[in-house]
């Protein structure tokens, strides 16, 4: 991720930060746009293969200087990349965790779709939950 | 004597598959805050989240233990827990389990005050078509207990509900029938200013064993400030009323709720201060509801969510030093979150729930037989926006009331997992949705978090409560623990001279 000098904005705009998307997702950037749509318009685009730049023009509230939303925008997304790797990580698990809270509860009226085997559950069939693999 | 001891094979290896387990984390002044699928938080170093995903947290280090501890991570010694986990998240949201626990009977839309911020259209007292009819009062009865809840509260609530004494009386009979028939708990609670209340009716809610909730906004000029009524002795009436029902009805079954209006935001303390000379030991320093006249009025009632913040942190600096001299004072709010945040446990607030609380946990019946899904829900029908009508207790079952196109699209934007803004924040597990909210403020339902005054609140008291638990003093958070447990203050610890 790179971040332009202010000098190079175009006018209006407060300052133009450029994102590599081998460190931070469209997903991860739109997201970093959505928490700063407070105090700026985001405009996005596609600079060249595989970067966006994107330009924060300042709405009549704004009082960020344009350094510091130039570091806020980066930490965010950086940030927001970081968060999309731990949910890669675990989002099975917790597919599995939320299926084993709800469904003791009564709250699931249908069996959960997908792979649902616990390997310690399967070895212990008689343990506190029962879910066990339904392939 | 020579002691022998296991050889080291004989102990658990260093583990050799670690795996994360789901987690948010936000960074609060030069840490990390990591917080669990329960609501289990860790603060940890700044690095920590990248050096997780990175696997380069040591297997032998305090970290990690931590982490382990907190289901952060898990290992092979530890895998069995993940049902220990899957428990704690079912504890958290326990508020989803039983159905519609609150049921709100607006019997009467009369009132003889004419608050500038009121969540109801008041009618005149004298207007006997703004009554619940006996019929209506049947259907909705057996509406409630159709709620698969074993136990249900009633709040009988209006415009003024004293004011249609005789339709209380003939809900709570009706109600106590059913209630027996269906092997059914049930609450009562009536939502009332006291300024018409006698000792007759007091005496009836006392043989009933009906609880009294009353508005009490602060000093006498604040109070009658915001709720003048004719003679303008709103608040003479409330502190009569409240003696009176204490005598009557039984000190500890009456409570006491204040709205912040604009003209409260300079007065915290002073409001404060009237509910301990009151003896009262819980306040609530709640924002008032954008809804209703509160819109209208808005010139009168209405403020920025930030001087909000500032009237609730004044007031909580206030409450705990309250606390520190001895009288316990717990102030609601804070509670509510404390319990998300410290406990094993949810609550059963409904603006902070996930999925939301409206129709799910409250369901309000109007004097005319609309059903609504919150008391907000009802205050913007009366300002024409029928978005959260469920349907009507004369032509609706419980079924149909929670397949309508109102429910279902209601329900749509009802889980903070899965909106955005909320599904990669770290205080997901302590807030709520509130789509009704959002509609009243934003005109959508999902809402747009960045400008969302709820999120803004939200977020900035969860914060302010993490400072105290970061910085952990032994009294604050005594005090704190005391609210959680209703248990007495801590005792002061003698200092050695």
């Amino acid at each position: 991720m790179v971040d332009t000098a202010q000098s190079e904005a175009p006018s209006g705009v407060l300052a133009v930060v450029r994102v590599n998307h081998d460190l931070v997702s469209v997903e991860a950037l739109l997201k970093t746009c959505y928490w700063f749509s407070r105090d700026f318009v985001c405009g996005v685009s596609h600079s060249e293969p595989g970067q966006s730049t994107v330009e924060l023009k300042p709405k009549p509230t704004c009082l960020t200087s344009p350094q510091d939303a130039k570091e806020q925008f980066i930490a965010q997304a950086m940030d927001f990349a970081l968060r999309e790797r731990i949910t890669a990580k675990t989002s099975d698990v917790r597919d599995l965790l939320l299926a084993k809270a709800f469904s003791e509860s009564g709250v699931l009226e249908e069996t959960p779709q997908g792979v649902f085997g616990d390997m310690v559950e399967e070895e212990n069939p008689s343990g506190m939950f029962k879910i066990l693999s339904n392939g | 004597m020579a002691r022998s001891f296991y050889p080291l094979e004989k102990f658990a290896p260093h583990p050799q598959h670690v795996s994360l387990l789901p987690f948010q984390f936000t960074r609060l002044n030069g840490e990390e805050l990591l917080v669990n699928e329960a609501g289990e938080f860790l603060f940890a170093p700044d690095g920590t989240v990248r050096a997780l995903a990175e696997g380069r947290v040591g297997a032998t280090s305090e970290l990690y233990k931590d982490l382990k501890a907190k289901h952060i991570l898990y290992d092979d010694t530890s895998s069995p827990l993940l049902d220990v986990l899957a428990t704690k998240i079912r504890t958290k949201c326990d508020h989803i389990n039983g159905g519609t626990k609150l049921h709100i009977f607006v019997v009467t839309l009369r009132c003889e005050h004419s608050c500038h911020y009121c969540q109801v259209s008041r009618q005149t007292a004298t207007k006997g078509e703004f009554d619940m009819s006996h019929e209506t009062a049947d259907r909705a009865i057996s509406l409630m207990f159709d709620s698969p809840s074993p136990h249900v509260t009633l709040e009988l609530q209006g415009g003024e509900p004293l004011l249609a004494f005789d339709m209380i009386q003939y809900i709570i009979a009706r109600a106590k029938e059913q209630a027996a028939i269906r092997d059914k708990g049930l609450s009562i609670v009536v939502t009332t200013n006291l300024a018409c209340a006698t000792d007759e009716m007091l005496g009836y809610l006392r043989d009933e064993q009906v609880k009294v909730s009353t508005s009490l906004d602060g000093p006498a000029f604040l109070h009658n400030t915001n709720r003048p009524r004719p003679g303008n002795d709103s608040y003479e009436r409330a502190i009569d009323g409240i003696e009176r029902a204490r005598a009557i009805v039984g000190y500890n079954n009456v409570a006491a709720l204040m709205t912040t209006t604009s003209a409260s935001l300079d007065h915290v303390e002073a409001i404060i201060d009237e509910y301990v000379r009151r003896d009262f030991h819980a306040i609530f320093l709640r924002p008032i509801s954008p809804y209703g006249f509160a819109i209208k009025t808005k010139g009168r009632t209405g403020y920025e969510m930030e001087r909000f913040l500032e009237f609730y942190k004044q007031g909580l600096a206030h409450i705990l030093n309250i606390n520190r001299s001895g009288y316990r004072l717990a102030e609601v709010y804070s509670q509510i979150l404390l319990q998300k945040i410290l406990t094993p446990n949810g609550t059963g607030y409904v603006d902070l729930q996930s999925p939301a609380g409206e129709a799910w946990n409250v369901l309000v019946y109007n004097y005319n037989g609309d059903v609504f899904a919150s008391d907000e829900s009802r205050m913007l029908a009366e300002m024409q926006d029928w978005t959260f009508r469920l349907g009507n207790v004369h032509k609706d079952s419980r079924r149909s009331l929670f397949t309508s196109e109102a429910a279902l699209s209601m329900f749509e934007a009802s889980c903070n997992q899965s909106l955005a803004g909320c599904s990669d924040c770290a205080f997901q597990s302590y807030c709520g949705a509130d789509p009704i909210y959002h509609h009243a403020t934003q005109g959508d339902m999902y809402g747009h978090r960045p400008t969302s005054g709820f999120c803004t609140r939200n977020m900035a008291v969860i914060k302010h409560l993490f400072s105290f638990i970061r910085e952990d003093d032994p009294e604050t958070m005594g005090i704190f623990w005391s609210w959680l447990t209703n248990s007495p203050l801590p005792a002061k610890r003698a200092v050695c001279a």
